[in-house]
């Protein structure tokens, strides 16, 4: 009972997170200068012409119907269609010039989303993987060992990575790992060892934090009286931390998993995806930013908050069936 | 040396502290533990028998260590016996009991899972269904109500007398040979404590446990040791039974320990306490309430509402002490909170010089805050680190306005005075002062007002009997000379003894009964103010026996209030018309009021008539 009511009020208030990041970027999008028409249609095309695309594309209307006829087409499962993109391939540049731009035959938002998707998901289950097999060990050592040299050679490591821009690190691998070595391939994507390198640029941004995060959080809960209690109750302290430590330290670091990882995931992985080529929601994202295509933008933003909504929801889910004093 | 009938061998135990410099914390302990008896160890904080009672059982961490002697157990010296060999005895032949019972088990799963688990863990061959058995078998033995259901529940859904019970289960479940119980009464109240002490004898007899009884209370350990260790400094003082230490202490230490307990009926109230007072009334309370909601996690949308304050009325008059007691959960904070007006009540209302406070502005109310003061239990949080203390103790007066600061000045230094602040101090920050004079600082801060009325919640609980003292007769001074009038909140009977003119005894959010101090404590009308009385701590005789007035259980939930009196579940002497019709509370024959419906009321008029 306790679920389904929890469930009920976090969709409710998720929904109307949801809608306020979406009336946010799509009033931002339309304030911001540059004007999509002048980039689909090209530099060539005379100011009446713009008017007329501009006004049957609704781009003229005042932002509140725009926005309410936007959100009227999506709760119609709809996302739009993109100002510059045609249906037939063409994913990455856009194509300039009113000769081979077709207002009719634009590339629907959801079919582009749905056909890059995949990849993003590869690419991000990968890191956080990557991430988990990096931090965990390192932090639950860290941990335990609190104070001691375990605990500090897991802080030199972290302040290490967490120094690395991801830009840089990325070029350096695939200098070191691409171009020398030759033992992992780079850009573009070819077959799943293509999502290797960008994953593991995303987990040594994401594993500093989340080391840190497990090292304090395993050596709080071993600082808990039913820790010490436990053993002069007879329990061996292996089992302690195998079985309570783990389980109490797990909480705060499911929140964090939850806020930290996930937001820095959708800002990282857009990042990493161009750096790399990687055919992703990611490189879909900012090529639409570089070419004002406010459909696919909106969408993508719409998209990242339901993530970050939903992957909230479960953490805390998870938190409250782990710790019963939890109330959200 | 060893003889068949002693279970624990103690002889020249030392324990030091090493750091910098090594520092002795217990020095050369001898004494035996007899078979199926219980050993008290008594010392005031600092006397080291928390150190002691973890060091019998090999848990001393560093920087403590053991530095000499042995503890011979069955033939192991436990001072120097290898963890691995520690471990198989810990659990399954040696057990200890915390004062820290809220604590001791994982918040995150089942008292009973966790109980299971460490019988599983010390009896390696048990089957799990068969071990969780025992646990219920426990469980009932410890008369933890419905304990089918409590099983399942987790440790934060125990009041602390139930989860000491839980924790006497773990301790005992594996029927150890021996039991050290550290300070278990500690934290609990009075009444509760009381039935923990009886359990613990019951079981005692029933399982022959040989117990090590630690507690700073000697009234405590009076109740259940047969012979009793005196600590001070790190050394024993004085070891003999029960009864002759009591009647002969030897030690100058001892006679001092049982000449500083507080006694409730040997011991005369303070002059001020039995004078009567001028009669105008200063505050005047009626039928205040305050609830508060809470969501049901097992249910939609629905508010568990937490009735907290329930219809207290009663007078306060100029220049007297009014004592509110009760124990936990009884809804005395929440009442200060509402006198203190840091929360307004839902129904009610709070007369203070005939201005309902209760409902009045925050303008209105900022000018007359002038006349009334809240002091509260904790002096360290209390206070701001990074002001000066004159600057903290000025703060009232900026906040009030219309002081200039040579004059605010001259204020502050004057009231430091008078609470026995040296004047120094002014521009200190109150980094390293004592509890007594930050709680000191306090009164600085609520006196440099000028108040009528000071509301005090606990404010001398934190402090030792010694500084204690020290300020209730600071208090009594400042009455005398200011004609001040105090309400003192707090669940420490002999401290209302010492110091109240009146006493109002709260249970679940109500007034039980209000009297006078002298028939508060020689001729109580409730039960529960007899059951009070007859669960205190006491090396004196009582009034009121336990085995007369103290029930098991513990107060019904304030949510689920059920109909009629609601005292009835604890109450020795329950008539019928109790389950139906709640009481009110009427005046008694001896010129107080009591609730109950046992008392034949000479008027049938109530406080509010």
């Amino acid at each position: 009972m306790f679920a389904l009511n929890f469930l009920l009020r976090r969709i409710v208030q998720g929904i109307v997170i949801i809608g306020l990041v979406t009336l946010l970027i799509f009033t931002l999008l339309r304030v911001v200068p540059g004007d999509p028409v002048r980039i689909m249609l090209g530099p060539m095309v005379a100011p009446s012409v713009m008017e007329q695309v501009a006004t049957e594309l609704g781009l003229r209307d005042p932002i509140p119907v725009q926005f309410g006829r936007y959100m009227l087409q999506v709760m119609k499962g709809d996302l739009g269609h993109s100002f510059i993109r045609n249906a037939q391939g063409g994913s990455t540049g856009g194509s300039r010039g009113g000769e081979t731009f077709d207002l009719q035959n634009r590339a629907k938002v959801s079919e582009l989303i749905a056909n890059t998707i995949p990849y993003s998901i590869l690419l991000a289950a990968l890191a956080i993987l990557f991430t988990v097999l990096i931090s965990f060990p390192l932090g639950f050592v860290a941990g335990v060992y609190s104070g001691k040299w375990p605990d500090r050679l897991s802080l030199y490591v972290s302040s290490v990575l967490v120094s690395l821009p991801n830009v840089w690190l990325g070029i350096v691998l695939i200098l070191l790992l691409s171009a020398w070595g030759g033992i992992l391939p780079a850009i573009g994507y070819n077959g799943p060892s293509y999502a290797i390198l960008p994953a593991l640029v995303l987990a040594i941004e994401l594993a500093p934090v989340m080391i840190r995060s497990i090292a304090v959080s395993v050596a709080n809960s071993l600082q808990e009286n039913y820790v010490s209690v436990g053993e002069v109750r007879g329990i061996k302290r292996r089992r302690m931390i195998t079985h309570h430590v783990l389980r109490n330290a797990s909480i705060p670091l499911l929140n964090l998993f939850g806020i930290q990882v996930i937001g820095m995931l959708l800002g990282s992985l857009f990042v990493v995806e161009y750096i790399f080529n990687y055919p992703g929601v990611g490189l879909l994202m900012i090529n639409a930013v570089f070419q004002r295509d406010f459909p696919i933008i909106q969408a993508i933003a719409m998209l990242s908050s339901a993530v970050l909504v939903c992957v909230n929801i479960l953490v805390d889910l998870a938190a409250t069936n782990i710790d019963r004093r939890l109330q959200y | 040396m060893q003889t068949n009938r002693s279970v624990l061998n103690v002889s020249q135990l030392s324990v030091d502290i090493e750091g910098r410099e090594r520092r002795r914390i217990l020095n050369e302990i001898s004494f035996t533990l007899e078979a199926d008896t219980v050993l008290g160890i008594i010392g005031q904080s600092g006397s080291g028998k928390t150190v002691l009672s973890r060091a019998l059982v090999n848990w001393l961490r560093p920087p403590l260590r053991i530095s000499g002697g042995s503890i011979l157990f069955k033939g192991v010296d436990l001072a120097t016996v290898n963890e691995t060999a520690m471990q198989q005895l810990r659990g399954r032949e040696i057990a200890y009991i915390g004062s820290d019972p809220a604590n001791a088990l994982d918040p995150t799963l089942p008292i009973g899972r966790q109980i299971a688990e460490k019988l599983m863990s010390v009896e390696n061959d048990l089957a799990r269904d068969a071990a969780d058995r025992r646990v219920l078998q426990m469980l009932d033995a410890v008369r933890i109500p419905s304990s089918r259901q409590r099983f399942h529940e987790f440790p934060f859904q125990f009041s602390g007398g139930m989860m000491q019970r839980v924790m006497i289960v773990d301790a005992l479940i594996t029927n150890p040979a021996f039991l050290v119980a550290d300070n278990i009464t500690q934290p609990l109240d009075v009444t509760i404590a009381a039935q923990i002490l009886r359990l613990l004898k019951e079981l005692q007899r029933d399982f022959r446990t040989s117990t090590v009884f630690v507690s700073s209370a000697l009234g405590v350990v009076a109740e259940i040791a047969d012979r009793v260790i005196v600590l001070a400094h790190g050394e024993v003082v004085e070891q003999q039974g029960m009864h002759g230490l009591l009647d002969r202490p030897t030690h100058e230490y001892t006679r001092r320990l049982i000449s500083e307990m507080p006694k409730i009926w040997g011991e005369e109230p303070l002059p001020t306490a039995v004078e009567t007072p001028a009669s105008e009334t200063v505050l005047s309370v009626r039928d205040v309430s305050k609830t508060y909601s809470e969501r049901d996690r097992n249910r939609f949308f629905v508010w568990n509402h937490i009735q907290a304050v329930r219809g207290v009325s009663f007078d306060v008059f100029r220049g007297e002490n009014l004592g509110i007691i009760g124990e936990s959960g009884c809804g005395k904070s929440t009442l200060s909170r509402l006198l203190g007006r840091v929360e307004a009540p839902d129904t009610g209302q709070i007369e203070f010089l005939g201005k309902d406070i209760a409902h009045m502005g925050r303008r209105q109310l900022l000018g007359l805050r002038k006349k009334f003061q809240l002091l509260l239990q904790d002096p360290f949080n209390a206070i701001p680190p990074h002001l000066t203390i004159g600057r903290t103790i000025a703060e009232p007066l900026y906040i009030q306005g219309g002081t200039s600061s040579v004059e605010v000045e001259k204020r502050v230094r004057a009231t430091m005075i008078e609470v026995g602040l040296q004047e120094d101090l002014y521009d200190l920050l109150p980094v390293g002062l004592s509890a007594g004079q930050r709680q000191r600082v306090n009164i600085a801060r609520a006196m440099v007002l000028d108040p009528e009325l000071l509301i005090l919640d606990e404010t001398l609980s934190a402090l030792d009997q010694v500084e204690q003292a020290k300020l209730i007769e600071l208090f009594g001074d400042i009455q005398k000379r200011r004609g001040i009038t105090y309400i003192y909140i707090s669940h420490d009977l002999s401290l209302v003894r010492r110091v109240c003119n009146r006493i109002a005894v709260m249970y679940l959010g109500r007034v039980v009964e209000l009297a006078s101090n002298t028939d508060i404590f020689f001729n109580p009308q409730h039960p529960y103010t007899r059951a009070l009385l007859s669960a205190v701590p006491a090396i004196e005789e009582r009034r009121y026996l336990p085995e007369t007035y103290l029930m098991e259980g513990e107060p019904p939930s304030p949510i689920n209030i059920p109909a009629g009196c609601s005292f009835r579940s604890r109450c020795p002497l329950p008539i019928e018309i109790c389950a139906s019709v709640d009481p009110k509370l009427s005046a008694t024959p001896s010129d107080g009021y009591a609730a109950c419906h046992l008392i034949t009321p000479i008027a049938q008029s109530t406080i509010n008539s």
